[in-house]
C-alpha cells in the first residue's frame, strides 16, 4: 500500500522519510487500537462491572409491618402514613469560596424558615433531640459552642447521667462509656449537658444539621435524612409545593406505628425508634441495611421484630453522578411482615389498667404492677406496669410529652412487672410451706402455736435473752396472738410464726429447712432465674443462699436470715411476673410455665397461621397433699372469716388467694437509713396472688402495688375486680359469640 | 531551491490552481470526522443544566461551517506567501508570548491567556501554527539543502525564548506538541544520522534537566499516570474514562445509550475525554473506525506532503499532520491510560470552536500546497 509516488522529491532523502513516516503511522494506530482491544473486548466484562455499580442502586421498599392483635382479634397496633421533612445532602448548594456567605448554611436555614408556623416549640424540640440523637451529645455540643450559638445547659453528677441515659436508652452505653466523658468526669465531678428541653435559636439548629448533612455527603448522600417528623398532611402539602424553591429539602411519605390503646397497653407492646448504634452491627448482620430504620425498642415491637418486618424489596434503579434516580431496572416486591395475636385479652388489660391506676391515686402510690396469666398455659392475658406511657409519643417526634415521660422520676418507660425486683413478703410463703411439706418437715396436721414473738439466742450470747433477736409474726402489731396453726391455716391467716419455724427451725426443738433446701425449693418455684416471657428487659436476682451471702456480704448464713426468706422477706428480690409464676403450679397442680404473650403468627399474604406452643418449664413434683393443703390454705384467706384477703371474695366463683405485705428499704439520703413512719416502722409494698375459680382455675393475678401498705387494702380490691372483670368480660363473650 | 521548483512546474501557471488535484478524500474525512464530533457532543452534552455546555453542539454546528469556509480559504490561499510570514511569525509570537507573561489572565493557576475585550484568548493555541510556518520557512531556507548542524542549532536556540515562557505559563502539553512538530519537521526535513544522534541526546539532557523545575500540578500527572491508584481523587476522570471505554465492549452501548456519559460519571465529556463517549457508545469497532478515518485522513495528509513540489510546502504539510497526529494520539492515549492527561482535546471530534475552525483551516492550507502542484498523480 506504500505510494510508489513518481513525485520528484526536492531532496534525495525522499524514501527513508516516506517509509518511516507511514510506519509511525500504522504503529501509533496499532498500538492505539491494541490497547482498545484489550479494554473493549478483553477486560469488557470486568469495566462493565465497574460502570453498573456507578449506576445502579437498590433502594429498600419498605414491607409494611405485621399488626398485632390482641387474642380476640382486637387491633392493637396498626400503620399509618406520616410525613417528614428531610435534608438531601447532594442537593443542597455548596459553599461558594469566593463569597462571604456560606450558600449550604443559608440554604438551611432557608428551609427551616419555609417551615413557617410549623417551626413552633414542640418542632423544635423535636429537631434538636434527633440531631442530638445522630450527632451525639459531644459533637452536638461542640457544634454548639464553635458556631457560638448560645444554648442552655444543665449540670448532673457524672454517675447519676451515665445511669440515666443508660436507664432511657435515648444514649447507648458505648457512647456513655466514651473516654473524653470519663476525663471530664475526672475533671470534674458534674457534667454539663445541652439541655434539651430549652428549645435552640433556628440558627442553632441550622448549623447542627449543616453539619450531619455534611457527615452524610460522605456517604450516600442522595439519601435523604429526616430532620422533623410527623408533620400534618396540611403541613406537608404546602412545604412540598414550595419545595423547589428550597433545593435540598424533601417531605417524605412514611408509615409510622399506632397504638390503638396507647398507654394501656404499652408496656406489652413497646414502641419503635431508630437502630440505637449500640446495636448497629448486630442489625446489619442480620440484613438491616440502613441505620435509620425503624425498629422495635421494646415489648413485642422488639421480641418480634423480625417476624413483624417481613422482608423489604428492593427496587434497582439507575442514578446519575448527582446520586438523581432515574429509570427503574429491576424491582423485587416487599413481603409483608406478619401479624401477631397476642395472649392478652384487651378488654381485661383495660380493666387491669383502670383499677389499679385508682387504687394507686387512693394509696398515692408511685408505681403498681397487676398481671393476669392462664394458669393452665402460662399464657399472659393482662399486663399493666404503672407509671405507663403512651408509646404513640415515639411514632411522632419527640416533643414535650417525649420530655415529661423521660424526665418522670417515677420512670414510666420501665415495665416493672419484669423489670423491677421487689421482696415477695408473704406470698413467698406458698414456696415455703412446699418446700417444708416436700422435705419431710411438715404434714397437713402439724401443728405450730403462735404465742407471741419467737426469741432466737445470739449465736455468741446464747444465754443471755438480751442478745436474742426478736421475730414477730404480723398480727403481734395487732395486739393477737393465732395460737396452735396447722400449715392450712398459717396460710389463710398469713401467720410469720409458723413459717419461721418451717423455714428456719428452731434451735432444740424444731428442725426446719436447710438454708440449701429452701434456696432450692425456691428456685425450682422460678425464683433466681427470668421467667422467659417472651418480652425483653427482664431481670432477675439470685437466690440468696449461704454462698452468695458469702460472696456479696462477707458473712455467713444465719438461722434469722433463713426466717426472713421464709416469709419473702430478708435478701430475697424477684419480679412480680416471678412471684405470679411462682402461683401457676399450686393452681396448675404442678405445672411451671414459661409466661408467654405471643399466640400466634399470622402471614397476611397466605393466611397461614403457627401457633405457639405453651412452654412447660418443669413439673415442681409436689404431691396432691401438698398441692391441696397449700390451695385450701389460700381458698381459706379469701373465703374464712379469719382470712386475710376476705375482700376476695366474687359471687358465683370461689376464689384463693395470698396476700402480701413486704417491709422494704428506702434509702433516705437525709437519714442517712431506711425511710420510716411515725412508729418507727418500714413501709410495705402490698401484693396479692390470686387464682380462680377454685376447682379448674383458669386466670391466675398478681397484684403489686408499691408502697401501697397493706396486702389486703391496697392489692386485694385490685386483683378482684380484675378476677371479677374476667368472669363477667367472658360470661359476655360466650353470649355474644354463642359459643361455649 | 524556492525558485527552482516553480520553474519545475508544467502546465500550470505559478499562481495558477490546480483544481483537478484537490483532494475530495480529505475534505471528506475531515467532515466526516467532525460531524462525528458533532453528534458525540450532543450525546455528551445531553441534560446538562450548565447553559454553557448545554448548546455546544448548535455551537459546533456554526463553527464547522466556519470551519468549511476557513478550510477553502486556507486552499485558495497561496501557501508559498506564508513564506514571507516566517520570521516575522517568529517575532510576533514571542512578542505575544511575552504580553502573556506580563500580563496574561490566571486560570486554573496558570498564566496562558489574554483577556482581549471581553473574552480571553490563549496566544499558543493559534501559535502552534505559526510555529509550523515558522520552522517551515527556516528549515526549508536553510537547512534543507546545505546539512549543516550549526544551522539546527540556530533553529532550535531560537526556539528556546518562546518554549521556555510557554514552560513558564506553565503548559507543558503545549511545550511537548511543540517540540514534537519541531522534530517531526527535522526529520521530515531529511536529517543526517550524525545530526539525528547529536538532537537525540541534547534531547535527553534537557528532558532530565526539566525535570527538576516541572510543576507540582505537571508531576502530579505524570506520576498519575505512572501509579494510578495513588491519588483517587486525581484519577477519578481517567478511571471513569477507562469504565467507559470498556463498557463499550464490542459494538458499544448505542447512540445516547452510553450510561457512564449519560449519567456523566465521566467527567469532562465533550471536550478531552469524547473519545471515551465514542468507546462506550459505539464500541470496539466504533472506535477504530473513528482511529482508521483518523488515520486514512493523515495518509492523505502524507500523500499531500510527499507531492508537495518545493520543501517549504512539505514541511508546511508535515508540520499539519504531525500536529494532527500527536493531538490525536495523545488524547486518544489519554482517554485509554496509555498517555498522561494533559487537557488535548481530539482534533475536529471535541468541542471547541477555536480548534474546529484553526484544524479545518490549517488542513485547507495543504490542500493550497496540493492545488498548486504541477504533476498530476494517481496514485491514492
Amino acid at each position: 500500500m506504500f505510494s510508489s509516488s513518481p513525485a520528484v522529491h526536492p531532496d534525495g532523502s525522499g524514501r527513508s522519510v516516506r517509509i518511516g513516516v507511514r510506519l509511525a503511522l500504522i504503529v501509533l494506530l496499532g498500538l492505539l487500537i491494541g490497547r482498545l482491544y484489550q479494554l473493549q473486548v478483553r477486560q469488557h466484562e470486568t469495566l462493565a462491572a465497574q460502570a453498573d455499580a456507578n449506576r445502579l442502586r437498590t433502594i429498600e421498599i419498605p414491607a409494611p409491618r405485621g399488626l398485632i392483635f390482641d387474642r380476640n382479634g382486637e387491633l392493637l397496633a396498626r400503620n399509618r402514613p406520616s410525613y417528614q421533612l428531610a435534608i438531601v445532602p447532594e442537593e443542597l448548594p455548596d459553599d461558594d469560596l469566593d463569597t462571604e456567605a456560606d450558600e449550604e448554611y443559608e440554604a438551611i436555614l432557608q428551609i427551616l424558615e419555609s417551615l413557617g408556623p410549623n417551626l413552633d416549640r414542640n418542632a423544635v424540640l423535636d429537631m434538636q433531640r434527633n440531631l442530638h440523637r445522630s450527632l451525639g451529645w459531644l459533637d452536638y455540643r461542640r457544634i454548639l459552642v464553635d458556631n457560638k450559638v448560645p444554648f442552655s445547659v444543665f449540670e448532673i453528677p457524672y454517675r447519676e447521667f451515665v445511669d440515666l441515659l443508660i436507664q432511657i436508652g435515648v444514649v447507648e452505653e458505648t457512647t456513655v462509656a466514651s473516654a473524653s466523658i470519663e476525663e471530664e468526669a475526672a475533671a470534674a465531678s458534674m457534667v454539663s449537658l445541652p439541655d434539651l428541653n430549652q428549645p435552640l435559636p433556628v440558627e442553632g439548629l441550622a448549623f447542627l444539621i449543616q453539619n450531619l448533612a455534611q457527615t452524610r455527603q460522605q456517604g450516600n448522600s442522595s439519601e435523604p435524612f429526616p430532620i422533623l417528623t410527623g408533620l400534618s398532611r396540611e403541613a406537608a402539602f404546602t412545604i412540598s409545593e414550595q419545595s423547589f424553591r428550597y433545593p435540598g429539602s424533601r417531605i417524605l411519605d412514611v408509615s409510622v406505628r399506632e397504638y390503638v390503646y396507647g398507654e394501656l397497653v404499652s408496656h406489652i407492646l413497646g414502641f419503635m425508634g431508630p437502630i440505637p448504634s449500640s446495636l448497629a452491627e448486630t442489625y446489619r448482620e442480620r440484613g438491616y441495611r440502613s441505620p435509620a430504620e425503624l425498629v422495635g425498642l421494646s415489648g413485642v415491637e422488639a421480641e418480634y421484630q423480625d417476624i413483624l418486618r417481613g422482608t423489604p424489596g428492593q427496587r434497582t434503579v439507575e442514578a446519575d453522578i448527582f446520586g438523581r434516580v432515574g429509570r427503574t431496572i429491576d424491582e423485587v416486591v416487599p413481603q409483608p411482615g406478619q401479624d401477631i395475636i397476642l395472649t392478652v385479652d384487651i378488654q381485661l388489660q383495660r380493666v387491669m389498667y383502670k383499677v389499679l391506676q385508682e387504687m394507686l391515686t387512693v394509696q398515692d402510690a408511685i408505681s403498681g404492677v397487676a398481671i393476669a396469666v392462664d394458669p393452665r398455659s402460662g399464657q399472659l392475658l393482662g399486663m399493666v406496669s404503672l407509671p405507663s406511657f403512651d408509646n404513640n409519643i415515639f411514632s411522632e417526634g419527640l416533643g414535650e410529652t417525649y420530655t415529661r415521660i423521660i424526665e418522670d422520676e417515677r420512670r414510666p418507660l420501665i415495665n416493672y412487672a419484669i423489670g423491677g425486683l421487689y421482696p415477695p413478703g408473704s406470698t413467698f410463703k406458698i414456696v415455703t410451706a412446699s418446700a417444708g411439706m416436700a422435705e419431710d418437715i411438715i404434714t397437713p396436721r402439724t401443728v405450730i402455736v403462735d404465742d407471741g414473738p419467737i426469741y432466737l439466742p445470739s449465736k455468741f450470747f446464747p444465754d443471755d435473752p438480751s442478745q436474742a433477736q426478736e421475730f414477730v409474726s404480723w398480727n403481734h402489731h395487732r395486739g393477737f396472738n393465732h395460737g396452735p396453726l396447722t400449715l392450712r391455716e398459717a396460710i389463710a391467716v398469713s401467720n410469720d410464726i409458723y413459717f419461721y419455724y418451717v423455714g428456719g427451725g428452731y434451735p432444740q426443738t424444731f428442725i426446719g429447712l436447710t438454708q440449701e433446701e429452701l434456696a432450692q425449693w425456691a428456685r425450682v418455684f422460678g425464683y433466681g432465674s427470668a421467667t422467659g416471657i417472651d418480652l425483653p428487659g427482664e431481670v432477675s436476682f439470685s437466690v440468696p443462699d449461704d454462698q452468695w451471702k458469702r460472696v456479696n456480704w462477707a458473712s455467713s448464713w444465719v438461722q434469722g436470715d433463713s426466717y426472713n426468706m421464709a416469709i419473702g422477706q430478708g435478701y430475697l428480690l424477684a419480679t412480680p411476673l416471678q412471684v405470679l409464676q411462682s402461683l401457676v403450679p399450686i393452681a396448675n397442680g404442678g405445672k411451671l410455665y414459661q409466661p408467654q404473650v405471643a399466640l400466634q403468627i399470622t402471614d397476611p399474604s397466605t393466611g397461614r397461621t403457627q401457633e405457639f406452643e405453651p412452654r412447660p418449664i418443669r413439673d415442681v413434683g409436689l404431691d396432691r397433699v401438698t398441692l391441696d393443703t397449700i390451695r385450701l390454705g389460700m381458698r381459706d384467706a379469701v373465703n374464712s372469716v379469719e382470712g386475710t384477703a376476705t375482700r376476695g371474695q366474687i359471687e358465683g366463683v370461689i376464689v384463693a388467694g395470698k396476700t402480701g405485705t413486704a417491709e422494704f428499704c428506702e434509702y433516705d439520703p437525709a437519714l442517712e437509713d431506711c425511710r420510716r413512719d411515725e412508729e418507727g416502722d418500714l413501709p410495705t409494698h402490698a401484693s396479692y396472688l390470686a387464682f380462680a375459680p377454685f376447682n379448674n382455675p383458669e386466670i391466675a393475678v398478681m397484684v403489686f402495688v408499691y408502697d401501697g401498705g397493706e396486702g389486703s387494702t391496697a392489692a386485694v380490691p385490685v386483683g378482684t375486680a380484675i378476677l371479677d372483670a374476667w368472669f363477667t368480660i367472658k360470661g359476655q363473650g360466650s353470649l355474644e359469640t354463642g359459643a361455649g | 531551491m524556492l525558485f527552482t521548483s516553480a520553474s519545475r512546474t508544467a502546465g500550470v501557471s505559478r499562481r495558477g490552481l490546480a483544481l483537478v488535484h484537490f483532494d475530495w478524500w480529505l475534505l471528506a474525512a475531515s467532515l466526516s470526522l467532525a460531524i462525528f464530533g458533532i453528534a458525540m457532543i450532543f450525546s455528551a452534552t445531553r441534560g446538562v443544566v450548565d447553559p454553557v455546555i448545554q448548546n455546544r453542539w448548535t455551537a459546533q454546528i456554526a463553527f464547522l461551517v466556519i470551519g468549511i469556509v476557513a478550510f477553502f480559504m486556507g486552499a485558495l490561499l497561496d501557501y508559498r506567501l506564508l513564506r514571507l510570514a516566517g520570521w516575522p511569525g517568529y517575532c510576533f509570537l514571542l512578542g505575544v508570548l511575552v504580553l502573556v507573561e506580563l500580563f496574561g489572565t490566571e486560570q486554573n493557576l496558570a498564566v496562558r491567556w489574554l483577556s482581549v475585550g471581553n473574552t480571553v484568548v490563549q496566544p499558543t493555541e493559534a501559535g502552534k501554527f505559526v510555529l509550523i510556518v515558522a520552522v517551515a520557512w527556516y528549515l526549508s531556507r536553510y537547512y534543507s539543502e546545505e546539512k549543516r548542524l550549526s544551522v539546527l542549532f540556530l533553529a532550535l536556540g531560537a526556539l528556546v525564548p518562546p518554549l521556555l515562557l510557554v514552560y513558564r505559563q506553565p503548559d507543558l502539553g503545549m511545550v511537548v506538541t511543540m517540540l514534537f512538530i519541531i522534530g517531526a519537521m527535522i526529520l521530515i526535513s531529511g536529517v543526517t544520522a550524525a545530526h539525528f544522534l547529536v538532537l537525540s541526546s541534547l534531547a535527553l539532557a534537557v528532558l532530565f534537566l526539566a525535570y527538576g523545575t516541572l510543576q507540582d500540578y505537571m508531576i502530579d500527572r505524570i506520576n498519575m499516570f505512572l501509579a494510578p491508584d495513588a491519588n483517587r481523587e486525581a484519577v477519578f476522570n481517567v478511571t471513569q474514562a477507562l469504565i467507559s471505554v470498556g463498557n463499550g465492549g464490542l459494538f458499544g452501548r448505542g447512540w445516547l445509550e452510553g450510561t457512564q456519559s449519560q449519567l456523566f460519571y465521566l467527567r469532562v465529556r465533550h471536550t478531552d475525554f469524547i473519545f471515551s463517549v465514542v468507546a462506550e457508545e459505539f464500541g470496539f469497532v466504533g472506535s477504530c473506525a473513528l482511529l482508521l478515518v483518523f488515520g486514512f485522513l493523515l495518509w492523505r495528509l502524507v500523500r499531500t506532503m510527499e507531492l508537495a513540489e518545493d520543501a517549504f510546502g512539505r514541511l508546511l504539510v508535515g508540520g499539519v499532520a504531525a500536529l494532527i497526529l500527536f493531538q490525536m494520539f495523545v488524547n486518544v492515549g489519554m482517554n485509554i491510560r496509555l498517555m498522561p492527561v494533559t487537557g488535548m482535546t481530539l482534533p475536529l471530534v471535541s468541542s471547541g470552536g477555536s480548534s474546529l475552525v484553526s484544524t479545518m483551516f490549517a488542513i485547507g492550507l495543504t490542500q493550497s500546497v496540493n492545488l498548486r502542484r504541477s504533476v498530476r498523480v494517481d496514485t491514492f
